[in-house]
């Protein structure tokens, strides 16, 4: 779990606007580290390797990970480089999904994601908590935040 | 609510409905924050665990004694062993271990607090324990070799017996006589090509279970019947383990939802009279006729066997077969296991190169769509079918998936399929059937009588093996050419073989062998004619 100081770290970055110039503040929290664990079968799709440290931006692009509309592999692209006109938003769940479809998936893409969402069958937990209790998609990352992906349907 | 533009305007987006009710607090305990959202209601990790030990227990233990229990519970006195059949899935990974820590390790944590340390529940229930992996690798190309990391994965657990088998294993006679089948000569085969499925004798006697099991499968009209007919092969095998073992009971590892994609893709294959035996069955190896008198042939070969439950193999011996996770969905055995440190080894899909998908994969795939919207939706299915009882007679067991028969199926299905018949020459038409040198006798035309496997069968096994596919199918295994008659699973051959050699025991178990064939009017005149009135 987040140290209190960290949490107002993060709530004033997600307060400012977009647009401000970076300051020594804005270096020190532009990224947050998140740890990914994979079960169930499901890290055979990630190198089988089942733990992973993955560090984010920390504010994204809102169209990236708009569950609605999945990014076409130009468009992750650009998501990715994070371009300084697009509207941005705190990094979020769908992002992550996205980020790692794009960045350490390895194969069969479709065993992972549909629909701009995990595929489903993969039940996501949040620190222990099901992402259902967390708004889905939609949940805020936050520094030090630990995300499980199982997967229920390994097998036929 | 007023029509907006979700792109301009966000308040013109829908709310979405929360997946769980009320608070995020826990249902149970209404203290702890929830950790887990079960059908909209909300647990704690603490809650949940118990929660799954007892639905284990209250599905299982109800079924131990071999008559239920009344209003008052006694003591847990099974007939025999357990076998707990074992994939390498998350199921049967979850439920072997719930197995083991409530009726080998007897975990404490797992059984109530109230009744003293000395009370019945604390004792062991069954005497021997075994798991049975049947390896199904042989049966799909490319598909890797999982005995040795199922084996490693067993070492794990003390207290158990590990029975490895082969799916090639159904059509090996060294397997049947192992587990004390009643031996037979190999002679006859089945012509799946036609769907009169002709019984034949054999051409040469193939000793090689593989090549067998791979024809077989070869043969088979179309992918879902390729996929089912593993499934059975699998279902007997462990079945027939079961018995050699001992054993009562047998469980498997079904969740609600692995239980509502058997459900549907069953009916939807045209096994909707076995719907009941798909939840929980009793299975006996010979057909229900048998007077309980007569001893099973394979418990006199399986006298010497050094196993225990000789009581069990006393008279007539019956499996039952339980679903003792049938109350957990999929979502709950995954949590349950990862809260648990549960390793799930895992299954590879079914498949081969341009195969299309078969009854079963479509119909996963659209209860586990459902199930992540609407999540009491695989509950509801499970209840609904529950409720349904089977129309008609039982006729025996059928003789390839050892599932009660539905007694006139065929001739059903003969009353309402369309069916193509050679073209009649138009000439014969017009003069009508009178006409004795354009129509054949119907004598000479009726085909020879010719034993069949069909009167053996239960309507989705018929259907099974003889339903065609519109498109071409390709088969697993191209380089074993689809052979005219194919070998049929050991435990069919051997009550083939038994049918043959006591033709009185065949009539009274299987009834009689009927065929059909066109009759003239001049001809059902000509039976009739005494008791017809003159003009």
């Amino acid at each position: 779990m987040l140290s209190p100081a960290t949490h107002t770290l993060a709530q004033i970055l997600d307060s400012r606007p977009s647009t401000i110039h970076p300051t020594s503040l804005d270096i020190v929290m532009s990224t947050i580290t998140v740890k990914v664990e994979f079960g169930g079968g499901l890290e055979l799709l990630f190198s089988n390797q089942r733990s992973h440290r993955v560090a984010l931006p920390a504010r994204v692009p809102v169209s990236y990970s708009n569950p609605f509309s999945p990014p076409s592999a130009a468009g992750a692209e650009q998501g990715i480089q994070n371009s300084e006109d697009a509207p941005k938003k705190p990094v979020d769940l769908s992002y992550l999904i996205f980020w790692l479809r794009d960045n350490l998936l390895k194969e069969r893409a479709e065993l992972f994601i549909e629909n701009g969402t995990v595929r489903p069958g993969i039940l996501v937990l949040v620190n222990d908590a099901d992402w259902e209790l967390e708004g889905e998609g939609e949940y805020q990352l936050k520094d030090g935040d630990e995300i499980v992906f199982i997967s229920t349907l390994h097998g036929g | 609510m007023s029509c907006g533009n979700p792109v301009a305007d966000a308040d013109a987006l829908m709310q979405r409905r929360k997946k769980y009710d009320k608070t995020k607090n826990c249902v149970k305990c209404k203290v702890a924050q929830g950790n887990l959202v079960i059908r909209h209601a909300v647990y704690c990790k603490e809650c949940f665990l118990h929660l799954v030990v007892h639905k284990f227990r209250r599905t299982l233990e109800p079924t131990v004694n071999p008559k239920p229990d009344g209003p008052r519970r006694t003591a847990l006195k099974p007939a025999g062993n357990l076998l707990v059949g074992f994939s390498g899935g998350l199921g049967s990974s979850v439920l072997l271990e719930l197995v083991h820590r409530c009726y080998i390790a007897l975990d404490k944590s797992t059984m109530l607090a109230d009744g003293g340390s000395h009370h019945p529940r604390h004792e062991r229930v069954w005497k021997r324990v075994s798991v049975c992996y049947v390896e199904v690798c042989d049966a799909f190309p490319g598909m890797k070799d999982r005995t040795e990391e199922i084996a490693r994965h067993i070492k794990r657990y003390d207290g158990l017996d590990f029975v490895s088998l082969r799916i090639q294993d159904a059509f090996d006679l060294s397997w049947w006589k192992r587990v004390g089948g009643k031996p037979f000569s190999s002679e006859l085969g089945v012509t799946l090509a036609d769907e009169d499925l002709f019984l034949e004798s054999l051409a040469s006697k193939s000793s090689d279970p593989l090549t067998s099991l791979r024809t077989y499968l070869s043969s088979l009209p179309t992918p879902t019947a390729i996929t089912t007919s593993v499934q059975t092969l699998t279902r007997l095998l462990l079945l027939h383990t079961a018995l050699h073992t001992g054993s009562s009971h047998l469980v498997f590892g079904t969740s609600l939802t692995s239980l509502a994609v058997s459900l549907i893709s069953g009916v939807a294959q045209g096994s909707g009279f076995n719907i009941r035996e798909e939840t929980q069955e009793d299975w006996t190896p010979e057909p229900p006729e048998v007077s309980a008198s007569e001893v099973p042939e394979e418990s006199t070969n399986a006298r010497d066997s050094q196993h225990e439950g000789k009581k069990a193999r006393k008279g007539k011996r019956t499996v039952r077969v339980v679903r003792p996770l049938r109350d957990l969905g999929m979502k709950e055995c995954a949590a349950w296991a990862w809260w648990s440190d549960v390793p799930v080894v895992g299954k590879e899909k079914w498949g081969w190169a341009g195969a299309r998908p078969g009854i079963g994969t479509l119909t996963k795939d659209f209860i586990v769509g459902l199930e992540k919207e609407y999540p009491s939706t695989v509950s509801t299915i499970v209840r609904t079918c529950g409720k349904l009882a089977p129309k008609g007679e039982v006729s025996g067991s059928c003789i390839l998936c050892a599932r009660p028969a539905q007694r006139g199926v065929q001739e059903w299905k003969a009353r309402i399929s369309i069916r193509s018949r050679p073209p009649v020459d138009p000439i014969a038409a017009l003069n009508g059937p009178s006409d004795p040198v354009v129509e054949p006798s119907p004598v000479a035309s009726a085909k020879p009588l010719r034993p069949s496997l069909t009167p053996y069968l239960c309507y989705a096994c018929h259907t099974t093996l003889t339903s065609k596919s519109a498109r071409p199918v390709p088969s697993p295994w191209p380089a074993d050419a689809r052979s005219a008659i194919v070998t049929l699973p050991v435990w069919t051959e051997a009550r083939l073989s038994s049918a043959k050699g006591d033709n009185d025991r065949t009539s009274h178990v299987h009834g009689e062998i009927l065929q059909t064939r066109r009759v003239r009017e001049e001809e059902m005149k000509e039976i009739v004619d005494e008791f017809l009135l003159d003009d």
